[in-house]
Formats: C-alpha cells, sequence, structure tokens
C-alpha cells in the first residue's frame, strides 16, 4: 500500500489553478514595469497609489469571490456600497462619532447583505436576478433619499483626525488601505480555508445537494456569505468616502461587474465551489495593474475597458484549457 | 407482514406508511422492515415509490400515516439531520459528492471535527479518512485528492467510506451502481459485503437486479406505492423477480 506519498499529493494541490493567478500578477507586474515608460510603473509613488486605490474595489471583492464559491452572485454591490456611505454621512452629521458610526454601518451592510440571502433562499430563484433588483431598488432609492448632491465628510473626519488616520493614512511608504485589505484577506482567508465553515461554503457551491443531504445548514451558509459581502462593502465604502472626504452618490458604480472579473482572473468558478483567497486578492491586484499600467503607456484612458475584457476573456481560457489537462490527467 | 421475525428484533420496522404529493399518493400502505447485517434490494419500475420510501427514512419527507421503529422505539425523523443521528445515512447517486473538493472534504462534509481553536482539525480528517478508505481496502495516494480525479467506482468508495466511519447502523443505497463499469460495479459490491461483514444494514436501491442479487438476503419489490414481493433470495431467481417487476404483481 501506498499510504507514504505526500509528495505528489502536495503536488496535486499546487496544480494550474492555484498557481496561475500568481503567475499572472508576476506576468502583468513585470510587463508593465518593461514598457512603462521610464519604468514609470515601479516609481514607488505609482506602487504606492495602486496600494491605496485598489482596496476599494479590492474589499469588495473579497466578498464577493467567497460568495461566488458558495454559488452565488450578487450585483447589488454597486448600490449597497453607496448607500452605506450615505448613512455613514447622515450618522456624522447627527453628530455621531465616526468610529461610533463605523460601528453602526457595518452591521448596516450586513443587513442589506442578508435582505439579500433570503430572498435568494427563499424565492429559490437566481442570486443574478434577486440582486439586480435589490442593485436597481437601492440605487433609486439612494438617489431619491440624497438627491444625488455629495456631502463633504471634512468637517466631521478631519484629513488629521485618528478616524482617518487609520483607514486612510500610512504606515512608512505602505497606505494603510493596502494594510486593511491584506488583513481582511488574511482573515476571510483563514475563515475559507481553515475554519468548518469554510467546508460549508465549499460544500454549498459545490453540489448544494451533497452538501445539504450531509447536514451542511446550505441556507444559513448562503445567507451568511451575502451577510460577509454586506459588510465589506460598508468597510470600503467608509474607506473611501474618508480618502475622499465626501459622500458621493457616484461611489460604487461599475464595482459589481469589475468585482466579479477580479475574482475570475483570481481563479474562482463562476459555477462555485472552487478558488482560494490569493487567488482574490491577487486579481484585484492583476485588474488594477493592467488598468494603471496602460494609463501609463498612454492608452486612451475610454480604451482601457477594452483591454481588460480581452485580458479576462485570456486568462480564463487559459485557465479552462490547463484545468482539464489536470483533470483528465 | 412484519411478525415473521422470532427473535431478532429487526432494526427499522415501517407500518402502514402512507404518502401523497399533491393529488398522486405515491406511497399506500407501505410495511417494511429489516433486521440488523441484513441486506435488501429494494427494487421496483419508475414511479413505483422506491425513493419517496427512502426520502421517508431519511427524512427527507414525512409519512402522512404510519409508523416507523428504529429498535424498537418509535421514531418520528422529521429531517435528514435526525435521521442521520440515528444512524440512518444515505448514499445518493450523483449527489452524494463534491467533485471539486478532497476525498476527506468530502468525508466530513457538515460534520468535521474542530481544533481547540475552533478551526478544522484536518489532520485528525486526514487520518481517519485515509483508515476508512484502506478500511474499504481502497488504494489512494492521500486524501487531499480531490474526488473529481477518482474512478466512478471510487467515488462510490468515499460515499461509503464516510457511512462506515460515522458508524451508520442503517446505510440506504440509492442506485449506486448506476453508470458504472462492470469492474467499478464488482467493487461497489465488495463495499456492500464490506458493510454487512461490519453488521450495517443496508437497503440496496437498483434497476439492475443482476446487480442486487448476489449481494442481497432479500429482495422486496415496489409497485404502485405497495411492497408487492418481498421474498428471499435463496426462494428466488433474477427470473422470476424480473417478472414481477415487469408486471407489477405477485402471486396473480
Amino acid at each position: 500500500m501506498s499510504r507514504f506519498s505526500l509528495p505528489k499529493s502536495t503536488w496535486q494541490q499546487l496544480n494550474w489553478g492555484t498557481l496561475s493567478t500568481p503567475l499572472a500578477f508576476l506576468i502583468a507586474f513585470f510587463l508593465f514595469w518593461l514598457l512603462s515608460p521610464e519604468h514609470r510603473f515601479t516609481d514607488p509613488r505609482n506602487l504606492a497609489a495602486i496600494a491605496k486605490l485598489t482596496p476599494d474595489l479590492g474589499i469588495v471583492a473579497l466578498g464577493v469571490g467567497i460568495l461566488m464559491i458558495a454559488g452565488e452572485f450578487d450585483l447589488s454591490v454597486a448600490s449597497i456600497l453607496p448607500l452605506s456611505s450615505y448613512v455613514f454621512a447622515q450618522l456624522l452629521i447627527a453628530g455621531l462619532n465616526p468610529f461610533l458610526a463605523f460601528l453602526v454601518v457595518i452591521p448596516f451592510g450586513a443587513f442589506l447583505g442578508l435582505i439579500n440571502g433570503v430572498l435568494v433562499v427563499r424565492t429559490g430563484l437566481p442570486s443574478f436576478i434577486i440582486t439586480l433588483s435589490t442593485y436597481m431598488f437601492w440605487r433609486g432609492f439612494l438617489y431619491v433619499v440624497s438627491g444625488l448632491m455629495p456631502i463633504s465628510l471634512l468637517r466631521y473626519i478631519p484629513k488629521d483626525s485618528v478616524f482617518a488616520q487609520v483607514f486612510t493614512g500610512q504606515v512608512g511608504p505602505v497606505p494603510n488601505q493596502f494594510l486593511w485589505y491584506i488583513a481582511l484577506a488574511v482573515v476571510l482567508g483563514i475563515v475559507l480555508h481553515l475554519s468548518k465553515f469554510g467546508n460549508w461554503i465549499y460544500s454549498t457551491g459545490a453540489n448544494v445537494d451533497a452538501a445539504r443531504a450531509m447536514g451542511v445548514k446550505v441556507n444559513m451558509t448562503k445567507i451568511t456569505c451575502f451577510m460577509i459581502l454586506g459588510s465589506l462593502c460598508a468597510f470600503a465604502a467608509m474607506m473611501q468616502a474618508t480618502r475622499l472626504g465626501s459622500f458621493a452618490a457616484t461611489q460604487g458604480i461599475g464595482f459589481e461587474l469589475k468585482a466579479i472579473a477580479a475574482v475570475v482572473v483570481g481563479g474562482v468558478s463562476l459555477r462555485g465551489g472552487v478558488g482560494n483567497m490569493l487567488g482574490i486578492a491577487l486579481g484585484v491586484f492583476i485588474i488594477q495593474i493592467i488598468d494603471n499600467g496602460l494609463i501609463l503607456m498612454q492608452v486612451p484612458v475610454f480604451g482601457i475597458n477594452t483591454f481588460i475584457g480581452i485580458a479576462v476573456i485570456l486568462f480564463v481560457i487559459l485557465n479552462n484549457l490547463t484545468n482539464r489537462e489536470f483533470v483528465t490527467e | 407482514m412484519p411478525e415473521q421475525s422470532n427473535n431478532t428484533q429487526p432494526l427499522l420496522q415501517m407500518i402502514d406508511i402512507y404518502k401523497s404529493f399533491g393529488r398522486v399518493r405515491v406511497l399506500r400502505g407501505v410495511d417494511f422492515e429489516i433486521a440488523p447485517g441484513e441486506v435488501v434490494g429494494l427494487c421496483g419500475d419508475n414511479g413505483a415509490g422506491k425513493s419517496t420510501l427512502i426520502k421517508v427514512i431519511s427524512g427527507y419527507h414525512q409519512a402522512e400515516k404510519g409508523q416507523i421503529f428504529l429498535e424498537g422505539k418509535e421514531v418520528n425523523i422529521k429531517s435528514p439531520h435526525e435521521s442521520r443521528a440515528l444512524g440512518i445515512e444515505t448514499v445518493y447517486q450523483d449527489q452524494a459528492l463534491a467533485t471539486q473538493l478532497s476525498i476527506s472534504r468530502n468525508i466530513f462534509m457538515g460534520r468535521e471535527p474542530t481544533t481547540v481553536l475552533g478551526l478544522m482539525d484536518r489532520k485528525a480528517m486526514a487520518d481517519q479518512s485515509m483508515e476508512a478508505m484502506t478500511g474499504l481496502g481502497l488504494k489512494i495516494n492521500s486524501t487531499d485528492t480531490l474526488v473529481g480525479t477518482l474512478s466512478g467506482g471510487q467515488r462510490q468508495g468515499v460515499a461509503i467510506a464516510r457511512v462506515i466511519h460515522f458508524k451508520a447502523k442503517l446505510v440506504i443505497l440509492d442506485e449506486p451502481t448506476i453508470a458504472l463499469a462492470v469492474k467499478e460495479v464488482r467493487e461497489v459490491l465488495e463495499f456492500v459485503r464490506h458493510l454487512r461483514s461490519e453488521g450495517v444494514s443496508v437497503i440496496f436501491i437498483t434497476h439492475t437486479l443482476h446487480h442486487v442479487f448476489d449481494v442481497a438476503d432479500r429482495i422486496a419489490v415496489m409497485a404502485h406505492g405497495t411492497i408487492i414481493a418481498d421474498i428471499s433470495t435463496k426462494n428466488t431467481d433474477v427470473d422470476e423477480l424480473s417478472d414481477i417487476i415487469v408486471r407489477g404483481t405477485y402471486g396473480e
């Protein structure tokens, strides 16, 4: 009996599916280092800018990735985010301490996620449809209550306040947004890969019937994933509003699809059950690096989505091809 | 009728079970029992009520009328969870496993052991999965292997290793040999014999009489929501049984 062939198994785990995203990250990184004029891409100021701006979308994408592993989508992130930001602004206007407001807005985001989750589980309709509806509902709602007017937050959160420092300051050359992003990715990675609940997420996404038959609380799992995502949207909303110094009704526009693109580049399967936290965390950066690199190469800003579209398709095709080889092996 | 037992108490006894879906009466007064360590083949045409019957046992459906006894005690199984807590495990044909996940994650799905930190005890999962697999005579390199890379027979092995590990008293196999190659069917039948040797009772649902006939002690044939024949495999043969299934009646 070949009981002791662990090396092979470890190697099997390190298949292309896990390695492709880090590899793509490195390739994108070196490509733009090479191609950007005067290597401007790797200029510390440029890298710091990427590290500061990417977590807005990145934090949302972490939750989108987990939810997609559980087999569901959420398009309403693009509305949960600005709505959370609006509630944050209103709480500050009402005189609440920003940290207290933060502690209120995170559960608010989770609550919006709860609504999505319960609707999906109770109606049995595809989450794509449900969250498309809540996306439109909340955005319409936001436009009406906010009158589309931005609200300056600088009076409540001055740039040198503790709150602003905690969320938008920096440690040495590293922006705090990046550190928060890493911290959240690590915590969620532990939940996803090492906890019992993590196995429920994978099981629910991989084979919902099997999971249910084995006693996994699949509905609770899905609802919880929606709630995690809602809280992350609220987190990103406040971090972004603090950086911008204002609430803007345009916050989060386009995030729903950009997050899915990032997560897919991160190696998460659209059919659920497949993906890992490292990939998800890097996927967003790949998209942002392409975006940033092309701007540095003076590609017209409005044409950049074209390239990102191409990159996503190429990556997914390549990923599928190599994965198929791996499975038939 | 369930009084044939002289001394041994049946593990599971179902009396006069009724179940309808809307206006359709799927089960009409089913009497069924199985002894400890017994292998019973449950046969019958599509729509005979086989899967509804096992779903009543496994807690997916609740009977409208009738009683269920487990080891002599009346039970009211309201969910798959309760059924499993009573020692009844069901292995469904396709839906038992998540192919994208590893063997050990599948075996412990929904019942992951945890360490003091509240994280999954992956070492225990790997060791115990390996033990359960080798106990079944299945050679695998590692329990981290993805189930999707296994053959059909090996996959059934994983599903069965799971029920052995969790010390089931009664295992319900739903079409375990469907879509398997001949060699794999033989493997699965070997797993069933292994279960019996461990004292586990098995209800084996199948369309293919030949598969079950070799391993079953008894065959129960269902038609139109009742059990129309319940015969020891010693007293019958495949031809007689297929005749009963096709005609949907027994004894003229």
